[in-house]
């Protein structure tokens, strides 16, 4: 088993996080649509999205039976199997991945949950480092701003309804959020997390964006020449 | 009081764990089933409650895990993830609330098994460990030990190969018979490797059900009594197999019966 840091592919991995309303998604399905453009072979891969598991995450967040401990490890068997199956052989492939959250959501999110932050960390282990994780920096007020504008109501998991910090679902995510963006913080010098200043127009963060990406091409395929 | 091996789960107090946690362990068809289903009449005649559970019997992933081993298409990450989940969440559910409840749990394996198949199929030793750190330590683990001779004609008398329990993702070339071997083999010897890291209390399983039973209701009844493991250093000697000369053998059993009630394959 190859630890973190330790694979070596010619494709590439980029990876987008941030806080609900951080604007990510936004980006990276720009990104998608650029590199694409560029002739590149670009896979996504979006969290949760496992065959395999992910009817069990969702019937478990359904029904509420999940506890800390299987919040952490359901998500990480969908992320393995993701992992085995689709990323790392589209990486020997020399395919440009993208995800929509990685592995730093769940370290954000099993730690707000109270596993410890070391365990977590070693539960990943397998996992692929990324070329590029991006991290959508931005601050929870104008995160909360873009998400209820257009959103009505959270689910049960989604609030952090599990962690008791309110009865309110709305104040609940907007604690739980405040929670999560703390551990983000601590974790950009940590994993070399690549900032973005999130606050900024969305044409100017995308700018950034690719700016850093076209220097990390190097040994990615492409698939045709660029129209 | 009760510990775990290493990292104490979110909102669990140990000192409320007041019941028993009492492991069976031992490989694919070694007869584990058939003593479970004598100790727990035994135990409830004695007075004392008890649950019983076992892999793959969790209500969040257990019918996952069988789904998707048919198609035999989980990677060995994603199935060691996969049952590590059904374990927390049988931790969580039914063995937390049963030792709160002042019950003896009797589990048909445990974390042990699930390491030792991870660690045959390659995984990081290390890494497994930590996967199942947040465990709690059980007042004891009996080892149903067997050599891999002695288990091939209960297997395969009873129920006949099982893709998985014969390793077939690990050997996809051999036939079910070779693979068999190969894999349990390893397995086994994962299990000796454990055996000692652990402290496994050993039963030799080639000996007939009811000379296994004596041996278990002791151990048994002494970890209920509280009293400590005696281990003069004649029996300590007996029940390692590497301690021993080759060949000879650790109980006098002249009988020797194949598994009596085909165990139903939790696999």
């Amino acid at each position: 088993m190859k630890r973190y840091g330790e694979h070596r592919f010619p494709g590439k991995l980029f990876v987008v996080e941030g806080i609900d309303g951080s604007g990510k998604s936004t980006q990276i399905m720009l990104l998608n649509e650029w590199l694409k453009s560029e002739g590149y072979g670009v896979v996504f891969s979006e969290w949760n999205s496992s065959p395999l598991v992910r009817d069990i995450t969702r019937r478990g967040k359904k029904k509420q039976m999940l506890a800390p401990s299987t919040f952490s490890l359901i998500h990480a068997t969908d992320f393995a199997d993701r992992m085995e199956h689709n990323i790392i052989p589209l990486l020997k492939a020399g395919a440009v991945v993208l995800c929509d959250r990685y592995i730093y959501t769940a370290f954000a999110r099993d730690v707000v949950r109270g596993m410890e932050p070391k365990w977590v960390r070693e539960l990943y282990a397998f996992a692929v480092k990324p070329t590029v994780a991006f991290y959508f920096r931005v601050s929870l007020e104008v995160a909360m701003k873009r998400i209820l504008v257009g959103r009505n109501g959270f689910k049960y998991y989604e609030a952090g309804m599990d962690l008791d910090l309110s009865e309110d679902p709305d104040e609940s995510f907007h604690l739980f959020q405040g929670r999560i963006l703390d551990e983000y913080e601590k974790m950009i010098a940590e994993f070399d997390l690549m900032v973005i200043d999130a606050a900024l127009p969305i044409e100017a963060q995308q700018s950034q964006m690719r700016q850093i990406v076209r220097g990390r091409l190097t040994q990615a395929k492409r698939l045709r020449v660029a129209p | 009081m009760r510990e775990t091996y290493g990292v104490l789960l979110p909102g669990i107090d140990l000192a409320d764990l007041t019941g028993k946690l009492i492991v069976i362990e031992g490989t694919d068809g070694v007869g584990r089933s058939t003593q479970l289903n004598l100790l727990r009449p035994w135990l409830e005649q004695q007075g004392h409650a008890v649950v019983d559970t076992g892999i793959t019997r969790s209500e969040l992933a257990g019918k996952g895990i069988k789904k998707a081993k048919e198609g035999h298409t989980l990677g060995r990450i994603t199935l060691t993830l996969f049952y590590a989940t059904d374990f927390a969440d049988r931790l969580k559910n039914q063995i937390i609330p049963a030792l709160r409840a002042g019950f003896v749990v009797l589990t048909d394996r445990y974390i042990y098994s699930l390491m030792a198949r991870a660690m045959v199929r390659g995984l990081d030793p290390a890494w497994i460990r930590s996967i199942y750190n947040y465990a709690l330590k059980p007042d004891a683990v009996f080892y149903l030990r067997i050599g891999v001779d002695d288990l091939i004609p209960r297997v395969v008398f009873s129920r006949g190969f099982d893709y998985w329990e014969s390793g077939m993702d690990l050997h996809p070339s051999e036939d079910m018979y070779e693979s068999f071997r190969k894999y349990q083999s390893s397995l086994l010897a994962q299990f000796d490797t454990l055996a000692q890291e652990y402290d496994f209390e050993v039963i030799d399983a080639s000996a007939d059900v009811r000379t296994i039973f004596a041996q278990l209701k002791l151990g048994v009844a002494r970890v209920l009594d509280g009293r400590i493991r005696e281990r003069p250093a004649a029996l300590e000697a007996a029940s390692s197999e590497k301690a021993r000369p080759a060949g000879s053998p650790v109980i006098e059993v002249k009988e020797r019966i194949p598994a009596p009630v085909a165990a139903a394959s939790e696999e």
